[in-house]
């Protein structure tokens, strides 16, 4: 019997952890405001509503991430279990129920954090920012909230049209006015609430904060179209939270966090060094939330070669430089420099010689698949892991729809793996590891098939 | 010309059978079918352009099997039976489609739907989620985009004068739904919850005007006739999310409750607000279609401005017309329904249930599934509660 | 008022179960048997077998109820009534101070909320095995052990293992796993009823839990569920000497209010030529 010193199957980036550790930070200074009284607001993934809270000195504390927290833990159990007894239904969003049981053991506790949770916990809101950016479920569950808190909730409206309507003349304009004014209120409320009046000139949203971190993160995800991949996908969700989930943290450190992580997924790229430490046998893209439950699902993969080297969710946009000089209202520039067109998106992606076929493509179908499908392609995806998750309708419901399409366009396969973003008890590894063994040949099929279409991976 | 022989009750009966008869006699005589999934399309809009509207529903007796290719098991089984339908050829008929922001599988269906489908015209309304005043006036620009779109379609101009007249004809609707329901009052109702779901259903697969007749003729017939739903010990009212199959109701009408109330939509959210009258129309339909419809995919609160939520005055603010409807049924029990996986209404039952029992109204939640073999162990729950506040 | 007797029949998907009361509430007979595909039709034979316990015929019977899944296999019950409400007032008969009820039958867990004795509130399982009679059942074969000895095995334990998974057929799979890996017996049977009790516990938290608590249904047997139950609620839990007979008990105690309220208002009239037959597909 050979003697054979087995590496663990990832090989993670070392700058990662320091970047992992801000968010450590940013729980911190969210009981830090609360203990000086400042107003700390639970809102959703970097929004809308985040630039805006920072410059009302307000910090912003993240249930979304805090319930991914407690299942990556493995502690969300007991809040998952309090939301069912509370009269929650149990397909629910997972980070909601984890958060309504949070919510119902503080009230509990009158108001303290409960002693058993992760991190420091959150601490009490002064205030809910929901958003319908994402899915719809989320002011629905800030909505019920108010059983627990009697925190204000307000919601802020995000326009979604179809592909088609977006290139339809005039929506753009009417979503961007639809924006402003929304934000608009939200600041009247704000000034009311907090009684101060907002100071436009600390609305940061150009600067060295957002966009330097956002431009560095679209950099580092170009380098990991190499072969083989520097960057698991695993190590972007560890980062990724640093960068999203910010608050009121200071941008500085997170951005010299994302710098040296560019220099290291470099090095990694000019070596030949790969994020797992097997040969690069697929390349896998990873579709819907992840496990944050059961990660090391995704190190067993590793071990039979399986890299993952994009993913769809929380994914930086390209960075653009927009001419705002002409907008003199700080909330609509504000609007304008996050809120991109499709047309001028399809200009962006690609090209403008080719930007007017895809518009007419996207006229037709009246769907933006081409859009979508395109990452598959750049990064020479061999396969896709479709995770289903029973309690968010929002990820799941189009990747049926997605993986049909993909096969369809580029003959790449789709893997659907059923499981959940918080709860353990709805996903089984086991069987999810005999799908992925069965997969491996679904995966070499199609790459004979593509190479026998010519397509170049 | 195809005339109806039946009248009144005999022909929804006809119609639940068999929905789409009369919408495809129309189309063989070169009328325009719309179909339109849930209460928010704007249908004033279709019959002003001499379109009409038809109610896009599944089928619960039919087993899903074409949809799984689409859309995950872990989505509503409504919707996804609704496309399932579609792709097993059932709304072949259709010349167009109108779907809206309800929620989101409800946007993924119509992108999937536009895709699988391909129902020749298309079109999705992203209605906003809140009352805030900013919604409204995104409402009316999205229905200026709206009546472009079926003016290209139809290839007629859409004046303000002729949607005034659909408005007029549909707020007749309305009125005559809630005569309707008016007969549900007395001791026993005059017409069942699974007469109801019927009556609504076969109105919403004709051509407004047909409708409105149809009403009446029920309405004739209900008062005159012996044989209605008999006295019970409980008069329910119902909440929850769509019911567009007789099934549950005729469950929980077969133990020793009637249904007298119910706040769905295959039934009273549609009809109980008028369109108001505007000096430009979209700006009552605006009105209605986001404020006046009462469904819990539109966030509402007591006071958007209040520095601090009192979670009672919110209750009120968001429920109290339904103690109303209890008290005018006279409804000594609720009857809180969503389907798996309904996220709209999942999140709404802690809440609503909170205010039913803060006014003294006993409920109970089902949770089912929308299909027949999962409402054998609900009985047990229904009969449960009754024994309960029996 | 002692010779008015009364009958409550619960036609449970595992077990029938009858009981004979007279005026007075004492039980003058009852009987347990198997329900299985016979029973379901022959509910007949159970009630003969305990009249022929009592010494009474069926004219003797005032009032029947039948409760359980199968009650309306029952046709010559005078009444049907869920399994809710007869649980609820056999459960209060036996623990007068009973404010929360457990009962975990064959097929399905139930709890329910009592107040003055009677059923206020209630939350159902029965979507799935997890969590019933049956998970026990399901696990004791796969163990090649015999049902009534997981308890005692499981009181045993000095470090009972955590088993993960909430579905019945994972569950097995992950106790290979654990006993492959050395994990004691006693340890994993300990764990298997801390995952039936936990999911129980869970379900019947949805009523807000307040003293006194009571298990009932074939399950309450097993003094290691009782345990676990125990265990995870963090109080008391009280089983009656017979668990399996609350059901038909509460059945037979509210034919008896019954009559008495009829009676008051001079409407009782009780059923003649009641005759003992089996139940039949067609009306």
């Amino acid at each position: 019997m050979t003697q054979e010193v087995k590496t663990r199957p990832l090989n993670r980036l070392k700058s990662m952890y320091a970047l992992r550790a801000e968010v450590d930070k940013m729980y911190e200074a969210g009981g830090d405001a609360k203990a000086e009284g400042r107003p700390v607001a639970w809102v959703m993934l970097e929004g809308w509503a985040n630039a805006i809270l920072s410059a009302m000195d307000v910090i912003s504390v993240y249930p979304e991430n805090y319930s991914s927290l407690c299942a990556a833990a493995k502690l969300a159990g007991p809040f998952l279990e309090r939301a069912e007894s509370e009269g929650y239904p149990t397909h629910l969003c997972g980070y909601a129920r984890t958060c309504v049981g949070y919510s119902a053991r503080m009230v509990e506790l009158n108001g303290q954090i409960p002693p058993e949770a992760p991190a420091g916990g959150m601490p009490k809101p002064t205030l809910l920012v929901s958003s319908g950016e994402v899915c719809d479920a989320r002011f629905k569950w800030f909505q019920s909230l108010g059983r627990y808190f009697d925190a204000p909730v307000w919601t802020l409206e995000s326009p979604s049209p179809t592909a088609r309507d977006s290139l339809t003349p005039g929506t753009y304009e009417r979503n961007v006015q639809f924006l402003t004014n929304e934000l608009r209120q939200f600041v009247i409320f704000l000034e009311k609430l907090l009684g101060k009046k907002m100071d436009y000139s600390r609305l940061n949203f150009t600067g060295e904060g957002t966009n330097e971190i956002n431009r560095l993160r679209w950099e580092i995800n170009q380098l990991r179209k190499a072969r083989p991949g520097p960057m698991h996908s695993r190590d972007f969700w560890s980062v990724m939270s640093a960068a999203l989930y910010r608050g009121g943290a200071d941008p500085t450190a997170i951005v010299e966090g994302h710098k040296k992580l560019y220099e290291e997924v470099k090095y990694r790229v000019d070596h030949g060094i790969a994020a797992i430490n097997r040969p690069e046998k697929y390349r896998l893209a990873f579709e819907g939330l992840p496990p944050w439950h059961s990660l090391g699902f995704l190190d067993d993969l590793a071990d039979r070669g399986w890299n993952f080297v994009c993913e769809s969710a929380y994914s930086p946009r390209r960075p653009i430089e927009i001419d705002l000089s002409k907008i003199s209202d700080p909330i609509e520039k504000y609007v304008r420099a996050r809120y991109r067109s499709l047309a001028d998106s399809i200009v962006d992606e690609f090209g403008a010689e080719e930007a007017p076929k895809v518009v007419e493509e996207v006229m037709q179908e009246g769907s933006a698949r081409r859009l979508r499908l395109r990452h598959i392609r750049e990064y020479q995806c061999d396969g896709v892991l479709l995770h289903v998750l029973l309690s968010c309708r929002a990820a799941s419901s189009g990747l049926s729809l997605f993986s049909d399409q993909l096969l369809d366009v580029y003959k790449v396969p789709s893997l659907i793996i059923e499981g959940d973003i918080i709860d353990t008890s709805l996903f089984n590894p086991a069987e999810a590891l005999r799908k992925a063994e069965t997969f491996e040949e679904t995966m070499d099929h199609y790459r004979k098939v593509r190479k026998d279409m010519g397509l170049e991976w | 010309m195809v005339v109806a022989t039946k009248q009144g009750m005999a022909r929804v009966d006809e119609l639940y059978r068999e929905r789409p008869q009369r919408v495809k006699e129309l189309k063989s005589g070169g009328k325009k079918i719309v179909g339109y999934l849930c209460i928010y399309p704007v249908l004033e809009m279709m019959t002003a352009l001499d379109l009409v509207p038809y109610r896009v529903v599944g089928d619960m007796r039919e087993p899903i099997t074409k949809a799984d290719s689409y859309m995950p098991p872990v989505v509503c089984p409504f919707l996804r039976s609704c496309l399932d339908t579609g792709l097993k050829g059932k709304y072949d008929f259709l010349d167009g489609m109108v779907t809206s922001h309800i929620c989101d599988v409800g946007s993924s269906l119509s992108g999937v739907w536009n895709y699988t489908v391909k129902t020749p015209y298309h079109y999705h309304i992203d209605t906003p989620h809140t009352v805030h005043e900013t919604s409204l006036e995104q409402l009316r620009g999205l229905l200026g985009a709206f009546r472009k779109s079926l003016e290209e379609f139809t290839g007629n101009k859409l004046t303000d004068a002729m949607l005034k007249a659909a408005i007029a004809l549909h707020n007749e609707q309305r009125a005559l739904v809630r005569e309707l329901y008016e007969l549900k009052k007395p001791d026993p109702p005059l017409i069942s919850g699974a007469e109801t779901i019927k009556i609504i259903k076969a109105v919403q697969s004709l051509p407004t005007n047909e409708g409105n007749a149809l009403l009446r003729s029920v309405i004739a017939d209900v008062k005159a006739r012996k044989n209605g739903p008999v006295k019970k010990s409980a008069r329910l009212l119902v909440w929850g999310s769509i019911l567009d199959d007789t099934a549950l109701m005729e469950m929980i009408e077969s133990l020793d409750a009637n249904v007298v109330m119910d706040d769905t939509c295959v039934g009273s959210r549609p009809f109980f607000e008028d369109v108001k009258p505007t000096a430009d129309p979209i700006d009552g339909l605006a009105r209605h279609y986001l404020v006046d419809i009462k469904c819990p995919r539109t966030f509402r609160a007591w006071d958007f401005y209040a520095t601090k939520k009192n979670y009672m005055e919110d209750l009120k603010a968001r429920f109290s017309y339904l103690s109303d409807y209890a008290r005018d049924w006279k409804a000594n029990g609720v009857i809180v329904e969503s389907v798996r996986y309904c996220d709209t209404h999942g999140y709404e039952v802690p809440g609503v249930r909170d205010y039913f029992k803060e006014v003294g109204l006993p409920s109970i939640y089902l949770e089912h599934d929308y299909t027949e073999g999962a409402l054998a162990p609900l009985r047990t729950r229904v009969q449960g509660f009754l024994e309960i506040i029996g | 008022m002692a010779s008015i007797y009364f009958a409550g029949i619960d036609l449970g998907s595992t077990m029938t179960k009858v009981v004979i009361i007279d005026g007075s509430e004492k039980v003058l007979a009852s009987v347990v048997q198997h329900t299985g595909a016979e029973h379901r039709r022959l509910a007949n034979r159970v009630m003969e077998e305990a009249l022929g316990k009592a010494g009474l015929s069926v004219d003797n019977i005032a009032y029947v109820i039948a409760t359980g899944y199968g009650r309306i296999n029952v046709p010559f019950a005078d009444k049907q009534i869920t399994e809710l409400t007869c649980h609820a007032r056999g459960v209060a008969f036996f623990f007068p101070k009973a404010r929360t009820a457990i009962d975990i039958g064959g097929q399905d867990a139930k709890a329910l909320k009592i107040k003055d004795g009677k059923l206020v509130d209630f939350v159902m399982s029965d979507k799935c095995a997890a969590g019933t009679g049956r998970f026990l059942e399901v696990i004791a074969q796969a163990l090649g052990l015999k049902l009534e000895d997981l308890g005692p095995l499981s009181l045993k334990s000095t470090r009972k293992v955590t088993i993960s998974n909430i579905c019945t057929v994972f569950a097995q799979q992950e106790v290979v796993g654990q006993l492959s890996a050395g994990a004691a017996l006693e340890d994993v049977v300990a764990g298997l009823h801390d995952a039936i009790a936990g999911r129980v516990a869970r379900m019947t938290r949805r009523l807000k839990v307040e003293p006194e608590v009571v298990f009932t249904g074939g399950v309450a047997k097993n003094a290691g569920v009782v345990k676990a139950l125990e265990e995870n609620l963090g109080c008391p839990v009280l089983v009656p000497s017979d668990p399996l007979l609350s059901g038909a008990i509460g059945a037979a105690l509210i034919a008896s209010e019954t009559v008495a309220k009829l009676q008051a208002s001079g409407t009782f009239k009780p059923m003649t030529g009641r005759r003992l037959e089996a139940a039949s597909f067609f009306k």
